[in-house]
């Protein structure tokens, strides 16, 4: 009954899909009136929503005649998991990503832009509406009946099942990786809407904005939940899957940058990081949903590979068909100076797409080494180390230059630079001569205390200015600062982080520095389809002792080891206490005691980074309020720089 | 004003000078780096997903961080004892692929984006000389008969991309799921076969039980028996190889093991045992030192 209801409203969400496209057309090539196509528009997005109560529904009933719930349901699953398990798997998940899509897509359609601009980039969203709607409900229908229909479930995984991050982390990383469309969709729209078509860097901004910060809060999420429930004390480890949402971050980042700088408004860069973030999403959906690579978190192997390939081609083809036309105003002619907001966005942008192509080749090359030489090879985090990171460190650098270079003139932007210099040096080598942290931790260290220090000095010149201006400078700030903190975070841990894994009886203890837990007793438990053990620990550390409990359970019905670390977090140093395993007859017990310093510090970097995303994207939507008066034909693009 | 400026110019030089000192100082080796973990960090651990073997925690990570310490304190350079790696187990093992061959495109591919966008970068900052004519491309008239036209087609379009998602998935639903993941039993298999070549019996065992888990097979689980005999744990030996009889009671590796393990269980019933071996299977490799045995 319910699986005849979802499976519906999955036909009339692919048929009111298909018909957008063909409205919205309708009203940029022939003139016609929007009304049609907004009504279709929504009620696509009416079609998702009702796709996933319905699912959401017999998860929660226990409605084990659903094929989705029969696979990843489970009466032993607490309230919460089973809300979140819509998206633990492969086909529910597609019906979370319909709904952010649709989602945007009726957000969009509710907005007044130029007219024609407006409609293709609508019919653009439709086409990928239309095709992940098609998936969902021809190739990967979760309603699928199951005869005859199972008494209880295996429950969703039980990696995802222990930690509420994940409650969040992928809706935001959804509402990241598809607010991306618009862009996408306003790229390849602007070339076809004529004069219109210039307007598009005004209109896209906000969005960008939105969807690059619930991407970077979906990304720093993931990483916590790495952090707090793998139990290996890592929170980044280039797996495939994470690499997947960092391309379109550093390609959106791009974007945001070149948008902003006046004298690249009519080179190309825009429209081609613009088309790039989302083909990378693609890219990245292809690579998660195909099975086509073994991750923690990638999807079982499932058959929609082809399928998403096919649209990642067929994007491509249309962005470089549409987007790489020739642009019809040539660049604004004049000198810039060296040390200007151009060249650093420029630089910042040929770095970050450097850093992308290093982590698509890395991601991509294990799949195509082993059809093609029938080896099989791996890409480890040592490529990246030795690629990316440097790479990173002198983006960060970047950011530190950025607050000098709004000066006039190079002379006065190099003083400006004198006491960062300064400051990152004395950091460098204060660090280098009292400890070891090796070359890049150290580098990123001074480049961190560098960028910190200039973006200070340039808190002092904030406070004194207007309001509206105030803001925008704050909120790139703010994200500048985040950036350097979350470099301080990764430096340290990585440079410091100490850990210490032995074998020991009760009584015994193992040290890490100046911390150290002593074994008090091992505790077993049963029941509710898992088998626990527990160590208690005496922690002892910063003059306190305290109890601690690492976990260790098996899930028998997935026949899955989880350890559940325990962690005290600090903002100087974290704690972090793993089970790692006990002896049959509960004598012994392995554990893994680590010490990594300025976790916290990454964390806030992330809090800030989204932070300034989220006022830069209040203020860019002030500012369309503003310029734009309602049903106004679109204002000449001279009178709507954004560009502060 | 100029002794300012020297005394300014000293101390960035100094500070400069003390940076790089630092920087040296860093990048010169640790004094308490662990020889073991520098190499087990550039090997892959089979078993696991994007896991070193210096991090992981399967059995099989920890053998091979055994393996690494043992041929180190041996006197093996890292150099040989990743080949000695890669020759057992292929390039697969090393974290980082070497350098040659389509491993080459993972520093060509970057090269090439930093070349391209760095050469994009550079003709956009570029004054450009020569105006290009506005193109009259833009703004194509609204309503004719070509952009009808272009409606259809592109009504067209939606149903075919519907139509060939829907042929596609009806193709999917037989095919088979494609992309198996690496077999970590057989590296499994063959790290136990070392073992036991090594005379670490006990080792052996354990990952023979590892690969037990995974994939129930009475090859591997006579092997086990064996190891399991051969460290000295006879009664252990014999429940596993029982459970092989169990399934196939004339199996002659399994009456084998059966009977040279009860030589110390139950010293009784070993002969008979190992006559029924040498009845069943009269051509074992085995089967003369078995004749000597009983005969003796």
């Amino acid at each position: 009954m319910l699986g005849d209801l979802g499976t519906a409203s999955l036909t009339a969400g692919l048929i009111s899909a298909s018909l957008t496209v063909p409205l919205w057309l309708r009203v940029a090539l022939l003139g016609r009136s929007a009304r049609q196509a907004r009504v279709a528009t929504g009620v696509t997005l009416l079609a998702a929503a009702l796709a996933c109560a319905v699912l959401e529904t017999a998860l929660l009933r226990h409605d084990f005649s659903v094929r989705f719930v029969a696979e990843n349901g489970g009466r032993h699953v607490s309230g919460y998991d089973t809300v979140t398990s819509l998206w633990s798997a492969l086909d529910g998940s597609l019906l979370l990503w319909l709904l952010v899509l649709c989602g945007y897509a009726a957000l969009l359609a509710r907005r007044r832009h130029p007219p024609r601009l407006h409609a293709y980039a609508m019919a653009v969203v439709g086409v990928v509406t239309t095709f992940f709607f098609a998936l969902s409900a021809l190739a990967a229908n979760p309603f699928r009946s199951v005869h005859p229909a199972p008494v209880d479930g295996p429950g969703p995984n039980p990696l995802l099942q222990q930690h509420p991050a994940m409650g969040v982390h992928p809706p935001l990383l959804y509402l990241g990786y598809l607010g991306l469309v618009v862009p996408f969709a306003l790229a390849l729209a602007a070339p076809l809407a004529g004069p219109e078509g210039r307007d598009w860097l005004r209109i896209a901004r906000p969005w960008t904005l939105a969807a690059w910060s619930a991407l970077t809060a979906g990304i720093a999420m993931g990483a916590w939940w790495s952090y707090a429930v793998l139990g290996w004390g890592g929170y980044w480890a280039w797996d495939p899957v994470e690499n997947a949402s960092l391309m379109p971050w550093l390609t959106a980042t791009a974007f945001l940058h070149t948008m902003l700088s006046g004298a690249l408004r009519r080179a190309r860069w825009n429209s081609v990081l613009a088309c790039a973030s989302f083909l990378l999403v693609l890219l990245g959906t292809f690579l998660t949903r195909s099975g086509a690579v073994a991750s923690v978190h990638a999807f079982t192997e499932s058959p929609l590979g082809p399928l998403l390939l096919g649209l990642v081609l067929l994007a491509v083809l249309a962005s470089t068909l549409l987007a790489g036309r020739r642009d019809p105003l040539p660049p604004a002619p004049g000198r810039t100076p060296l040390l200007s907001r151009a060249t650093a966005v420029l630089v910042n942008g040929v770095l970050l797409v450097t850093i992308a192509a290093v982590v698509l080749i890395g991601t991509v090359l294990p799949l195509l080494t082993e059809p093609l030489t029938g080896a099989r090879s791996s890409v480890g985090p040592g490529y990246y180390h030795r690629t990316a990171v440097p790479l990173a460190i002198v983006v960060l650098l970047l950011a530190g230059v950025a607050p000098a270079v709004r000066r006039a003139g190079d002379r006065a932007a190099a003083r400006q630079l004198v006491l960062p210099a300064v400051a990152g040096s004395v950091t460098a080598a204060a660090v280098g001569l009292l400890s070891r942290p090796g070359v890049p931790a150290l580098v990123a260290f001074g480049a961190a205390a560098f960028t910190l220090t200039g973006l200070a000095g340039q808190l002092g010149s904030l406070l004194r200015r207007r309001r509206g201006a105030r803001t925008v400078r704050l909120a790139a700030l703010l994200a500048h600062a985040g950036l350097a903190l979350v470099a301080l975070g990764v430096a340290g841990s990585s440079a410091y982080g100490r850990a210490q894994e032995r074998t020991v009886r009760t009584g015994e203890v193992v040290r890490v520095s100046d911390v150290s837990v002593r074994l008090l007793a091992v505790e077993r438990s049963a029941g509710n389809g898992r088998m626990a053990v527990q160590a208690r620990l005496a922690l002892t550390g910063d003059g306190a002792e305290h109890s601690v409990a690492p976990r260790l359970w098996y899930d028998t019905a997935r026949d899955t080891a989880v350890t559940v670390p325990w962690i005290a977090t600090g903002l100087r140093r974290d704690t972090y206490v793993t089970l790692l395993s006990v002896a049959a007859d509960g004598s012994t017990a392995t554990v893994r005691l680590a010490v990594n310093p300025l976790v916290g510090v990454l964390w806030c970097g992330a809090a800030l980074i989204v932070g300034g995303g989220l006022l830069g994207f209040a203020t860019s939507v002030r500012r369309i309020r503003r310029r734009t008066p309602p049903s106004a034909p679109a204002a000449p693009p001279a009178a709507v720089q954004v560009t502060a | 004003m100029s002794w300012r400026r020297l005394l300014g110019a000293l101390v960035v030089a100094a500070l400069v000078a003390a940076a790089v000192a630092g920087l040296l100082r860093s990048s010169a080796p640790a004094r308490d780096a662990d020889p073991v973990r520098t190499v087990t960090q550039g090997l892959r651990c089979p078993a696991c997903q994007g896991e070193s073997v210096a991090d992981s925690q399967s059995p099989i990570a920890a053998a091979m961080r055994e393996a690494v310490a043992e041929q180190l304190a041996q006197g093996r350079s890292p150099a040989e004892i990743r080949r000695w790696f890669v020759e057992r187990y292929g390039d697969d093992v090393l974290a980082d692929p070497p350098a040659r061959g389509l491993s080459l495109l993972l520093w060509a591919v970057p090269a090439l984006a930093l070349l391209g966008a760095g050469a994009a970068a550079v003709r956009t900052l570029r004054p450009s000389r020569h105006r290009r004519p506005v193109a009259a491309a833009a703004g194509r008239a609204r309503g004719g008969t070509a952009a009808q036209r272009v409606w259809w087609v592109s009504c067209a379009g939606v149903m075919v991309l519907v139509a060939a998602v829907a042929l596609a998935a009806d193709r999917l639903d037989d095919a088979q799921p494609q992309g198996r993941p690496a077999d970590p039993v057989a590296v499994t298999l063959q790290l136990a076969r070392d073992l036991e070549r090594d005379q670490r019996y006990d080792a052996a065992a354990e990952l023979y039980r590892e690969a037990l888990r995974d994939r129930p097979d009475d090859g591997v689980q006579l092997r086990l028996a064996f190891a399991l005999l051969r460290a000295g744990d006879a009664a252990g030996a014999e429940r596993t190889v029982r459970e092989v009889l169990a399934r196939s009671p004339d199996s002659p590796d399994g009456l084998l093991v059966l009977g040279l393990a009860q030589r110390s269980t139950r010293p009784g019933d070993a002969p008979e045992t190992l006559r029924r071996f040498l009845a069943v299977a009269p051509r074992h490799p085995a089967a003369p030192e078995i004749r000597r045995l009983l005969g003796a």
